[in-house]
């Protein structure tokens, strides 16, 4: 019969929600300030884009594999889309959406080079990471570009933190929607439990995986959008260590790196939030920058272990219970 | 007179250099059960991967209820009304119940998975076979058992005329294969063409009308159930003329205590085990699939862990007390797997034999191997186990079935084992093959090793045991001397105390 | 699940056949270095001084850093893992020493330092992978966040120069123009190559890469052997680190720049080495250092783009990763 929910289970599918309560009330009940509303409000919008910019690469990993690329793909198209906005007077209006559409397209280089030619995934997205950005960096010389007058003035109306939060949050709760009741994010996560399984029940496991490549250079350069109104500046270290805090988040967030696991919400959101707050938490703290790597670092490797801990025990045999088996002897 | 379900014409299906199928010809009829009979190998998965449209047969035809079916693709398969009952079910563990029936096939309203309908349709569907789990339980919450339920029902959906049940009773408990042949009951009056392939005769004898037993690629014979014996059928499996034959001179004596383990557990797997095994003689650990042999060897060996238990060997003439790591060191290991397990499958033959002896090869102060003894030691057991090979450094993967089971032996002869562990050795290998391997346990036995021969065909295991052991559910049930028959040891296997 | 099994006549024409017919594997292999012949050809056409003797110590003496980590690295992805931390190692490790010797340590001790420190960052990867199961990339990854972080601090985002002459002198000891460093590359080079290819663990580790649960059936001890590999490669970046430090007269964080982790991939992978385990020798991974050196040399000399540099780097890893995949097939 069916399982009864225990703690482990529980543990096991919500560990992440009560990690995030713990460092919450930890930085609250230590520091002063923390819970102060301009806090919050800042802490949110810092990590919005961060968490948006996450999204596409959840879906990367909740198939199975991983994508390294998102960063460079980032600086790539922002770069080439501000650099014509700038020397070429692009309107903005078509210059975000190229932004978007750069990074769709890029995603689809990784889709075709990953999922038809059939490359393996990670060394795929670390040659992308360092030709894409050597291309752009090309492209500017490796000098800082300041972004169209527009854009900056744009970033710096009133409530412009609760404009980023609120488009975040629509775009959040749009993309759990497409893992949580499309017929895309079901096969997403049908793939990622067993893609061989998928492919005989019918799922179109390429295809997927291919579209899960373009979601996530799109959803970078989405979230980087909203990130560069806040920056003003494309600089040459932009997106440099992207793709490793959106892993760190989805992982920390309880998506596993062994597919088939996780959510957008509360997963992706709960992980990120959690990285975000223990670093303005530290610096509330007064603690020294130098510790941020480590402390990163280490909670990577914590939720790493978490993860592989799990699915070791999901893994193992079931067990059949202690019941006789009889069998009718023939006459 | 029940119509003609399913009927298969002369289907032949070749690999290179592989005849699998010769021209196989099988009726089943509708509201009936089929058995497919056969030991691993002789065709039966390739004949239903035809069926299931995995496969293009090279020559053949199938009719269903009369009509000619053109099968390329399991989704052809599906539209003719097939569905598949798979060995290794198809089951997605992180989706629940609905979303594992409905993954394909999902209902949708603007776009979004309607979760209402979809729900309520898989609780439908699972009602049909008597079942109320909750369509929202994720599937990783359920036996094997329940799973299996979860694929018939899916497999259902299609109002299927055919479905096929492949092996479907290795991981049930009592009351599951209870419900099972309950559902395949319920099936049969509602007129569906039932299939049942597995190699567990009692169970051919419970729930079929008819059986086909396949040999190498064809049908040697069958017929209606009542009109066949579980002798008979056994015959048409092996051979008729083999059968004597195979039962032909057993091992030797038994001599000193090799090994002896006591008080053994491995909590939900094993419970209690303890046994003897002395040296000059084959023991046959016996019984049903799932019953814990083979979790039984890889525990001793120290492969899987262990909650209790004391082994002890005897080591130069005294015994002595081992930790399951260490053991090694006096027992040589065969797995049921060799593919997987058991060789380096892109490597050389010389590179397999020497792979458990490396350190023996290393005959000066510098950690390096001696390529010459190297050499040596793969003729040595090239010409003593009669391996057929172009030369040492062909890959194992292109050997035969059985020659890439030599080679696993000798790997360990070398190391001359006081005990030998040998897990389903004939699995796979054609008749002569087998023989081969049969001579070589015997000669084991006669120079002096303690061999533990574990094997689910009851031929195997009945032509080389002096004694046997019966496990059942992880427990050991029961002894049988070398003199049991057949019937003994079925009934012992299936717990009958 | 069975396929009908073949038939002995049968496998022994197939293992015939097969050694003869390798036409399209062969091509597949030697296709790389084909590629290769053809990239040195033309960079030695066009680059000023590239056939002299002086440029060839050049190359040598930036190249014995990046393929001692390429022979470490070669341990690990043979093994079938990865180790993204190797250069974040050779930082850190370079750093305590210098900071040793800083403080008035012995240069021959801050060495040993350095060796240790390397393999022990090594070792805790190797713990990790080989006993928690964990992902070797993720964990490789993090371990890369810590010590760069670690090195970074303990630098204070300062390099730390004046180092004892005497340490930087046997680094930079010449033997007829050939610096000692190189020398000592090849010698252990060779020596890991003999190791690799015949000495008994060696032949583990080539086991445990292409069947790890074969391995483990037959006897090895696959658990140490993979932890073993991850140690190793860190003792070979404590190794780099010696020679770095001295060759540089310095240590700092930045000694782990992003790209060098391209370098060391791209030199095993150029060399042979494959990334799905199994497969690949130190010499061929050296040998890959060197070459990957000599191309961003002949790059420098031709006033190529560094940033044009990443970009054909980045896809050369990807060619070269996928003509390995091929052969797979």
């Amino acid at each position: 019969m069916v399982k009864k929910l225990n703690l482990r289970d529980f543990l096991m599918s919500y560990g992440f929600a009560i990690i995030f309560a713990l460092v919450l009330i930890f930085f609250a009940l230590g520091t002063e300030n923390f819970l102060s509303l301009s806090n919050i409000l800042t802490v949110l919008a810092n990590s919005a884009p961060w968490l948006v910019m996450a999204t596409g690469l959840a879906l990367v990993i909740m198939t199975g594999s991983i994508d390294i690329s998102i960063g460079s793909i980032l600086f790539l198209s922002l770069a080439l889309a501000n650099s014509l906005m700038l020397n070429r007077g692009l309107p903005v209006a078509i210059g975000i959406p190229l932004i978007l559409l750069m990074g769709a397209l890029l995603g689809s280089v990784n889709g075709l080079l990953i999922v038809v030619v059939g490359i393996n995934p990670l060394i795929t997205t670390m040659g992308m990471m360092f030709a894409l950005r050597g291309l752009a960096l090309w492209l500017t010389s490796g000098l800082v570009q300041n972004i169209p007058p527009a854009l900056q003035q744009f970033g710096r109306i009133g409530l412009f933190k609760e404009f980023i939060i609120l488009t975040a949050a629509v775009i959040l709760v749009l993309v759990h929607l497409l893992v949580t009741r499309t017929i895309f994010g079901r096969h997403v996560m049908a793939i990622g439990n067993n893609p061989e399984a998928a492919a005989r029940l019918g799922v179109r496991v390429k295809r997927v995986r291919f579209l899960t490549f373009v979601m996530s250079g799109l959803m970078v350069c989405a979230g980087g959008t909203l990130q560069i109104m806040q920056i003003s500046n494309v600089h040459p270290r932009l997106g440099q260590g992207y793709e490793f805090t959106a892993i760190a988040a989805a992982v920390v967030g309880g998506i596993s790196l062994f597919g088939g696991e996780g959510s957008i919400i509360p997963g992706l959101v709960m992980g990120g939030l959690t990285l975000v707050i223990v670093e303005n938490g530290l610096t509330h703290l007064g603690a020294s920058p130098y510790v941020y790597p480590f402390v990163r670092g280490g909670i990577i490797f914590l939720a790493m272990y978490a993860d592989a801990m799990k699915s070791r025990v999901m893994a193992r045999v079931h067990v059949v219970k202690d019941e006789e088996l009889t069998t009718t002897v023939p006459a | 007179m029940s119509a003609v379900g399913l009927r298969m014409v002369n289907i032949g299906k070749s690999f290179p250099g592989v005849q699998a199928l010769r021209g196989v010809d099988l009726e089943a009829y509708a509201g009936e059960a089929l058995a497919v009979i056969g030991a691993n190998g002789a065709g039966k998965s390739t004949l239903m991967n035809v069926l299931g449209g995995v496969l293009r047969p090279d020559s053949g035809e199938i009719y269903i209820h009369g009509e000619p079916a053109e099968i390329h693709s399991p989704l052809d398969a599906a539209r003719y009304g097939i569905a598949f009952v798979h060995q290794e079910m198809a089951m997605l563990p992180t989706l629940t119940i609905a979303e594992n029936m409905f993954i394909s096939t999902f209902p949708t309203r603007s776009g979004l998975i309607d979760y209402r309908s979809t729900n309520e349709r898989s609780a439908q569907a699972l009602a049909r076979l008597g079942c109320d789990f909750p369509p929202g339980t994720r599937v990783s919450h359920l036996s094997p058992g329940d799973r299996q339920i979860v694929e018939i029902a899916r497999g259902l959906l299609i109002h299927p005329k055919i479905i096929i049940f492949d092996e479907p009773t290795s991981s049930l408990t009592r009351r599951e294969k209870a419900r099972l042949f309950e559902v395949i009951a319920g099936l049969k009056a509602e007129g569906v063409t039932v299939i049942y392939i597995t190699h567990f005769l009692d169970e051919v004898f419970s729930v079929c009308e008819r059986a086909y037993v396949l040999r190498n690629g064809e049908t040697v014979g069958g017929g209606m159930i009542k009109d066949l014996t579980y002798q008979g059928i056994v015959q048409m499996m092996i051979g008729a003329k083999e059968v004597t034959s195979y039962f032909g001179q057993k091992a030797g004596q038994a001599g000193e205590l090799a090994l002896k383990v006591e008080g053994l557990n491995r909590t939900g797997v094993l419970q209690d085990i303890g046994f003897e095994l002395h040296q000059g003689e084959v023991l046959g650990l016996w019984g049903l699939l799932g019953s814990g042999r083979t979790e039984l060897l890889r525990a001793i060996i120290g492969l899987d862990p262990i909650d209790s238990g004391k082994i002890t060997v005897r080591d130069h003439g005294n015994l002595k007390p081992i930790q399951p790591k260490d053991a090694m060191n006096w027992i040589g290991m065969l797995t049921e797997n060799r593919r997987d397990e058991g060789l380096l499958l892109p490597m050389s033959l010389k590179s397999n034999i020497s792979l458990a002896n490396l350190r023996g090869l290393v005959t000066s102060f510098w950690p390096l191997v001696n390529g010459g003894l190297e050499t040596s030691l793969a003729e040595k057991f090239v010409s003593r186990l009669a391996i057929k090979t172009s030369g040492l450094d062909q890959p194992v993967a292109t050997l035969s079935g059985g020659n890439q089971q030599k080679v696993v032996v000798g790997r360990w002869l070398e190391r001359n084992p006081t005990i030998f562990f040998m897990d389903e050795p004939m699995r796979g290998l054609d008749v002569g093959a087998k023989a081969e391997i049969r001579t070589i346990i015997t000669e084991l036995a006669q120079s002096g090793t303690a061999v533990l021969v574990v094997s689910s065909e009851i031929e195997e295991i009945m032509s080389v045991s002096n004694r046997y052991l019966v496990m059942h559910r992880g427990r050991i049930t029961g002894e049988l001397p070398g003199t049991a028959d057949k019937d003994e040891l079925v009934a012992a296997a299936a717990g009958n105390r | 699940m069975s396929t009908a099994e073949k038939s002995d006549a049968f496998s022994i024409a197939e293992g015939d056949r097969r050694a003869r017919a390798m036409t399209r594997d062969r091509l597949l292999a030697i296709l790389p270095i084909v590629i290769l012949v053809v990239v040195v050809v033309i960079l030695g056409i066009f680059t000023p001084n590239f056939m002299t003797t002086r440029n060839a110590i050049n190359v040598l003496e930036q190249a014995s850093a990046l393929a001692l980590m390429a022979v470490g690295m070669t341990a690990v992805l043979v093994g079938g893992g990865i180790d993204l931390s190797l250069p974040a190692n050779l930082a850190l490790s370079g750093v305590l020493g210098a900071l040793f010797m800083r403080g008035g340590g012995n240069p021959f001790i801050a060495a040993l330092i350095m060796i240790v420190s390397g393999t022990l960052v090594g070792a805790i990867n190797g713990y990790s992978v080989a006993y928690f199961r964990m992902i070797p990339f993720v964990v490789t990854l993090a371990m890369q966040f810590i010590a760069v972080g670690a090195a970074t601090w303990l630098t204070e985002s300062v390099s730390i120069a004046n180092l004892p002459m005497s340490f930087v002198d046997t680094v930079q000891y010449r033997l007829s123009r050939v610096p000692v460093h190189v020398l000592v590359v090849v010698f252990l080079t060779l020596v890991f190559y003999v190791l690799f290819r015949n000495s008994f663990f060696g032949r583990w580790l080539y086991a445990v890469g292409t069947n790890a649960r074969a391995a483990r059936v037959s006897g090895v001890p696959a658990q140490k052997v993979i932890f073993g590999t991850y140690a190793f490669a860190g003792m070979t970046a404590g190794l780099a680190a010696v020679i770095t430090v001295g060759r540089l007269m310095s240590a700092s964080a930045l000694m782990a720049g992003e790209n060098v982790v391209l370098d060391v991939i791209s030199s095993a992978v150029v060399g042979g080495v494959s990334i799905y385990g199994g497969v690949g020798s130190p010499l061929g991974a050296a040998l890959g250092a060197l070459l990957i050196t000599l191309i961003s040399n002949s790059m420098n000399m031709l006033r190529v783009s560094y940033y044009l540099t990443l970009v054909l780097k980045g896809v050369f890893i990807i060619v070269f990763v996928w003509l390995s995949s091929l052969r797979r097939r």
